[in-house]
Order: structure tokens, then sequence, then C-alpha cells
């Protein structure tokens, strides 16, 4: 029977579209050349939960309505289970909400679809377009034009043990490869005894860190070719990247199931538990760890995520979101208002504080005071995004040929060139043509 | 044996047939009103029909003939691709090891499920009643659990660190079981989602056919006790023939149901690894909802229509033609 509700729903939400489609050409241009007149109506925003604290977006809602007295606010927080069903569902409907939150890699699902998100290229500038951080920046657009605006971003950093760290007696925190493969040496030999000592917790499907690497070793995932991308798995540079998280996996002995990725089980939780030197994460996590011991805390440090070159930090996958304007939104010029106000400074550096990265500023003297935020906030500036294809969905909310070519290749169930062959023609035929 | 077996069948069946007979053709005799009414009685449930059942079917016909991705279904522009949806998924040839792995997958946990429920129903009618309602309410509560949290219990047991299964194999001697991965194939991943599909299905079976089994007048067993029967021949004769009618009914019932399955195999490992355990109903989520392909996913719906059409063709047979006589 729930089958058939469901069934009977999706009818009902495609009746809907069919029916809404009408009004939806002639708004926005009305909308946007209005230009100066004053802005009336309701501006719907849909934020997901945990994306901004609310004593910014409380402050933000209340400076737009009071600077335009005719607007009403309607701020609705949205969860991440099922939001792309949610919006597509939203967006098909005759009365989409105003401005939505989209998570970065799913931006280009919804950009490349002609009458899906507003056109924003015009609007760039008056977004601090000059100061967006290029990884979300990439994301948001496609084809040239941009329909994403950057909201906010973070980025995995290598979260460790400063105390154990110490009785190891590693001075520094590793700034290379060969350093970092050095430290696990050491702290093998001072923990090793423990057998429930991980001198890395390293998830076998980390596909997150796998993608540093292998843009570390001067590759990537796919390559664009015009508006297509090309599966690039098979190149020498992503072999190289896997082969050096196979020596992380391997050295560092962990313990960790090398067919699930960090959430399965929430590696926080794990490091929480003490016998883990090192896990490659993201600040907030610490917070995770903490609930299990509070003394974790004070312990604990971070680095960036050494590159090969010494001296340098590979560059990271940049997770987040962007903010978009439907393109059946009814009120077009006031959510671009909303937007140019979340994109002021004044807030962006409240969303530093609160430990993100800003995607429209590149202040992030905010994030100093946090010593997790801060070296996160450094290796920002190398950050660097999904292939920006509309297909990668099918990627990330199916079954990610990534993740298993590092299950097969770490189990030793496939060589090298057989893992990185399979799931190059996996990847090619999600989002390759 | 035989003699005792046919006793069974038609007790129920003739005898109450003739005064309904009259009684309907009695009622065709009066008034128009009254000829009319049942078909006003019937028309809120057919309403229902329609608009639930029938309704949604031709959408998702008329879906899987179009072209609708997120950009159609916000635009709502009408594009029609003909058969390409059905060619593009058939000329696939992953789409058919899907489909023979889902058809395998199907048989087996449907007859682990049937064989299960058929033995612990057997055994039921043995055990004295304490023990009975242990067993029942054992059952009850393997059934009452909600899915995903039977399936999260079972990927605790099987969990390749922490999980109990590999402890206890370790215990018992098996020292190889140590940080044994149960879900590193495709065939063994499949092995314990259709243990815990089984696990699931089998108390509303063993139920159905404990019921069949009690309608069973007890003289029955014991006529064939005197007449010397093994305990095999005593199943032949007297339980099969009572329970045989169930039996067709919750096989198909079965078969239905696990050829749909999917929150038990989405769950466990979302198909892997390297889509090793992926079924029918794994693909059709990974194009409709992961992927927004609507059309193309309209088109594997239907798809699997026809394969359930094609299994359960007999079920539907003896539904239409005898709805008194085999399926009682």
């Amino acid at each position: 029977m729930k089958r058939w509700l469901k069934l009977a729903a999706g009818a009902a939400a495609l009746t809907l579209a069919t029916a809404g489609c009408a009004g939806s050409g002639g708004s926005d241009t009305a909308a946007s050349s209005s230009g100066n007149a004053p802005l009336s109506g309701t501006v719907t925003v849909w934020l997901m939960t945990g994306s901004a604290p609310e004593t910014l977006t409380g402050a933000l809602n209340k400076e737009f309505e009071a600077a335009h007295p005719g607007v009403k606010v309607k701020y609705e927080v949205q969860q991440w289970d099922g939001i792309q069903q949610k919006l597509t569902t939203a967006l098909a409907s005759g009365a989409p909400p105003d401005v939505i939150e989209i998570g970065n890699t799913q931006t280009a699902a919804f950009a490349a679809q002609e009458g899906v998100l507003t056109d924003l290229t015009a609007d760039k500038d008056s977004f601090n377009g000059a100061q967006w951080l290029k990884g979300l920046a990439d994301s948001g657009s496609y084809d040239g034009k941009v329909y994403g605006v950057p909201f906010y971003a973070a980025n995995r950093e290598v979260i460790y043990r400063k105390d154990m760290f110490e009785q190891a007696g590693i001075t520094k925190t590793p700034t290379s490869n060969d350093e970092w493969i050095d430290a696990i040496g050491k702290l093998k030999t001072k923990f090793g005894s423990d057998p429930d000592f991980q001198a890395l917790y390293m998830p076998g499907q980390n596909w997150y860190a796998l993608l540093s690497f292998i843009w570390d070793n001067g590759g990537d995932i796919a390559k664009a070719d015009g508006k297509n991308y090309k599966a690039s798995l098979d190149t020498p540079e992503a072999k190289a990247g896997l082969e050096f998280y196979k020596k992380l996996v391997d050295t560092s002995g962990t313990k960790a199931p090398k067919d699930a990725d960090e959430a399965k089980p929430q590696q926080a939780t794990v490091y929480g538990a003490g016998k883990v030197a090192m896990m490659i994460g993201l600040p907030w996590e610490l917070a995770t760890a903490a609930k299990t011991d509070a003394s974790l805390t004070a312990k604990t440090g971070a680095f960036a995520i050494p590159s090969k070159t010494a001296g340098q930090s590979a560059p990271v996958f940049l997770g987040g979101s962007n903010l978009a304007i439907p393109a059946n939104s009814k009120n077009v010029a006031a959510a671009k208002e909303y937007i140019k106000l979340l994109s002021s400074p004044k807030y962006q550096s409240q969303l530093a504080a609160a430990g993100v990265v800003p995607g429209t500023s590149t202040d992030l003297t905010g994030l100093d005071k946090d010593p997790l935020g801060s070296v996160m906030a450094k290796a920002s500036a190398n950050g660097k995004a999904v292939p920006a294809s509309p297909k990668w969905g099918d990627v990330e909310s199916g079954q990610n040929p990534v993740k298993d070519m590092l299950t097969a290749y770490l189990t030793g169930k496939k060589t090298l060139d057989q893992a990185t062959a399979d799931a190059n023609a996996a990847l090619n035929k999600l989002i390759g043509g | 044996m035989t003699a005792t077996a046919n006793v069974t069948m038609p007790a129920g069946a003739t005898p109450p047939a003739s005064p309904r007979d009259t009684r309907v053709t009695k009622r065709r005799r009066g008034r128009f009103g009254d000829r009319l009414l049942p078909y006003l009685l019937l028309l809120p449930a057919l309403a229902a029909i329609l608009v639930l059942l029938a309704w949604p079917l031709v959408q998702v016909l008329a879906i899987s003939f179009r072209k609708l991705d997120i950009g159609q279904l916000v635009s709502g522009k009408m594009v029609w691709i003909g058969f390409d949806n059905y060619t593009n998924t058939l000329s696939d040839p992953e789409f058919w090891t899907i489909t023979v792995r889902t058809l395998v997958f199907t048989a087996a946990i449907v007859a682990a499920t049937i064989l299960g429920g058929l033995l612990l129903a057997v055994l039921m009618r043995h055990l004295g009643p304490v023990v009975r309602i242990m067993v029942q309410v054992t059952l009850v509560l393997a059934w009452a659990t909600p899915v995903i949290a039977t399936t999260t219990v079972f990927q605790w047991i099987f969990d390749q660190q922490y999980g109990i299964l590999n402890k206890t194999l370790d215990r018992l001697g098996f020292h190889g079981f140590i940080g044994f991965s149960w879900f590193s194939s495709g065939p063994s991943t499949l092995t314990v989602i259709g243990l815990l599909i089984v696990w699931q299905a089998v108390p509303f079976v063993t139920f159905s056919l404990y019921a069949g089994i009690i309608g069973v007048p007890r003289e029955q067993y014991e006529a064939a006790g005197i007449d010397g029967a093994s305990a095999w021949q005593t199943f032949r004769a007297v339980t099969w023939p009572a329970i045989r009618p169930i039996t067709t009914m919750v096989t198909f019932l079965s078969v239905l149901w696990d050829f749909n399955a999917f929150a038990q195999i989405w769950a466990i490992r979302e198909g892997g690894p390297d889509g090793g355990s992926t079924t029918l109903a794994v693909v059709l989520y990974l194009k409709g909802i992961a992927g927004n392909h609507f059309g193309a996913a309209g088109a594997i719906a239907t798809l699997m229509l026809i394969v359930l059409a094609l299994i359960t063709g007999r079920y539907i047979q003896l539904l239409v033609r005898t709805p008194e006589g085999d399926l009682k």
C-alpha cells in the first residue's frame, strides 16, 4: 500500500508540475526589471539545519525586514535527510521558496537544467564576487554562468593527539608525506604494545581523503571536456594517490573497516575512545569525540593534510553549500537583496566565527580563535570541488564507484590496475558523455 | 490414505452454495433500485482503487515514455521519446545480470521462508501449550520489530571488527573468522540480507500455516495414527491437503514482497560492494530518486511489473478462475 501512496504522491507532484509551468516565464524578468522600486511580498528562505547559527539568521532576518519594510521573511530550516527530493518537489511546484541552500556537489544537477535556477551572472559583483571562495564558486557555475552563490565550506584536516605526539618524540607536525609516515612509525613504536592502539584511523572508503591524495599527485577523478566529463581514475597520477592511501592504511595498521566510510562507525566516536592518535576529519568532529572524553578538547590539535612536496599542504575537498534562487520564484528581486545582505562582510565574519569557511569573504579571522578552525581556514585556500557535472548526484547519492574502487584495492580483491580500470568505466557510465 | 485426504476438501465448499444462490436470484427479480444497490455499494471501493492504483499505474506507464529529469519536471515540458527508456534499459547487459540476480535471490529467500515457516508451523502443533506460546511470542516479536531496527541489529551481528558472530566463531575454534568481512562480495552480502529478510518473513508464514493446521479435525490425525501412518505419511495425507491452498497464497505473497525488497538491501550496503548486491528495486531507486531520471525509472518500474506479472501469472489465474476452489 505504501508504495502506491508514494506513487500517487509522485503523480500529484507531477500534475502540479505540469500545471505550474505557465507562470514561470514572465515573473523573473518582471521582478528584475523593477530595479529600484520598493520590494514587497514575502521572501521564503530555506537554509539547512546547522548551516548558520540562529543568532546570525535572527539578526539577518531582522535587519532585512527593517531595510525593506514591505517584505516579510519566511525563514525555514530544512533537514539534510531527503533534501534533494524535497527540493525537486518544491522547485517543480508553482510556488517554490525564493532562496534555497544547495549542497555544493548537488548544485550542478540543478544548474545544468535550463529554467530551474535563476541566472545570477550579472549580480555576482553585488554579492561580493571578488572574494568568492574559488572551490565553491566553481561548483555553483555551469557553462560559464553563475547559478549558485558560495555560502560556506569546510574541509578536512588531520586531527591529532598532541600528548601522544609529544610522548612519541614528535616535535613538529608533519609537513610532507614522508614526515607523516615517519610520525606513524614513531607513534607505533611508542604505543604499539597496546593492541587497540591505532596511529591513524583510516577507514577504507574515506574518498574525500583520497581526493586530496589524487589532486596532490596532479591527477583528478574526472576531466572536463567541454560540457562533458571523462573519468580519469586510471591515470598514473590517480594511481599514485591510491597507492599513498594504501601506504597509510598499511603502515598505520588501522583497524577501521575497509568496506565502510568515516561515518560507519562515526570515526569521532572511535577517536573519543582514546586509542587513536590521528584521524582525517572536520574540525567539529572533535566536539563529538569530546562527548565521550571531555579532556580530548585540550589534548587535540590539527595540521593540514600533508603534501608529497615538503612544506606544502595537499589540496582539499571543499564540502559546503551554495545559495540559489529558483527560476520559478515569485520574488526574485527580494531574494537577490537577501543573498546580498547575507554575503556582506558582517554576516560572513559571523559565519567564520561559527567555525566554517565563509563563501563570499576572504576574511577568515573569525576562525583564528579555534586552533582546529584556523588550520582548516588556511588549507581552504587550496580547496577544490568534485567535477561540476550535472550527473554528479548519481555518483554521490547512488553507488559511488570511487568507494568501491578503494575497498577492492585495499582488500586485495583487485589489483591497482584492475580496480582503477573498473572504477573508471563505472564512473564514465555515470557522468561521462 | 487417499480416501482420508479427500474428506477435507469438499466439507465447506458445496453445501452452503445452494441457499445463497436462491437468495441472489430472488433479489434479481426485485425492483430496479434493488438491482442497482450492489453496484452503488461497490462504487466507493472502485473509486478508491481507481484513484490509488489505476491512476498512478497509468502515470508510471506514461512517464516511462517520456524524458523526465529535473529540468522537464520544473518547466513542465512534455518530452516524448517513445521506447528510448526501454531500449536503453534493455540494451544494458548489467540490467540482465541484475534481473537474473533478483530472480535467483527472490526464489532462494521465498523457498527458505516457506520451508522455515512450514517446519515451525508443524513443530508448533506438536509443542505443549507453554512452549508453544513462548515460540509464538518470539515469532511475534521478530515480526513486530521495525525493518530498519532489525537491519541495524544484523549489521552489528555481522560487523567485521566488533560483531558477535565473528567473536563467537572465533571462540568456537574457527579462528579464520577474526576480522572476516561478511560484506566483501555480492553473494555473501546477499546471503546476509537474505537471512535478514527470511528472519522477518517467517513469522507471518508460520502463523498462516499454523492457522491452517489447527483447522484440521483431530480425528483425522487419530485415524492416521490408527492406520499406522508414519509422521511423513501423516503430513502428506492429512496436513498438506489442508494447508496447500494457504501455502500457495503465502508463496505468492512472499514472491511479491521479496521481489520488491528494498529497505534491507539498501540499508545493509546500498547494493554494494561494487554493485554486487544490487537488485531491480535498488536500480529503480538509483535511477529515480538518486539520479532524478524519472522517465528511465518509470521504464524499469514497468519492466518489474511485467516480470512480476509473469511469475505470479499462475496465482492470478487461480484467483480469477476458481475464487472458491483452490485458494479458499
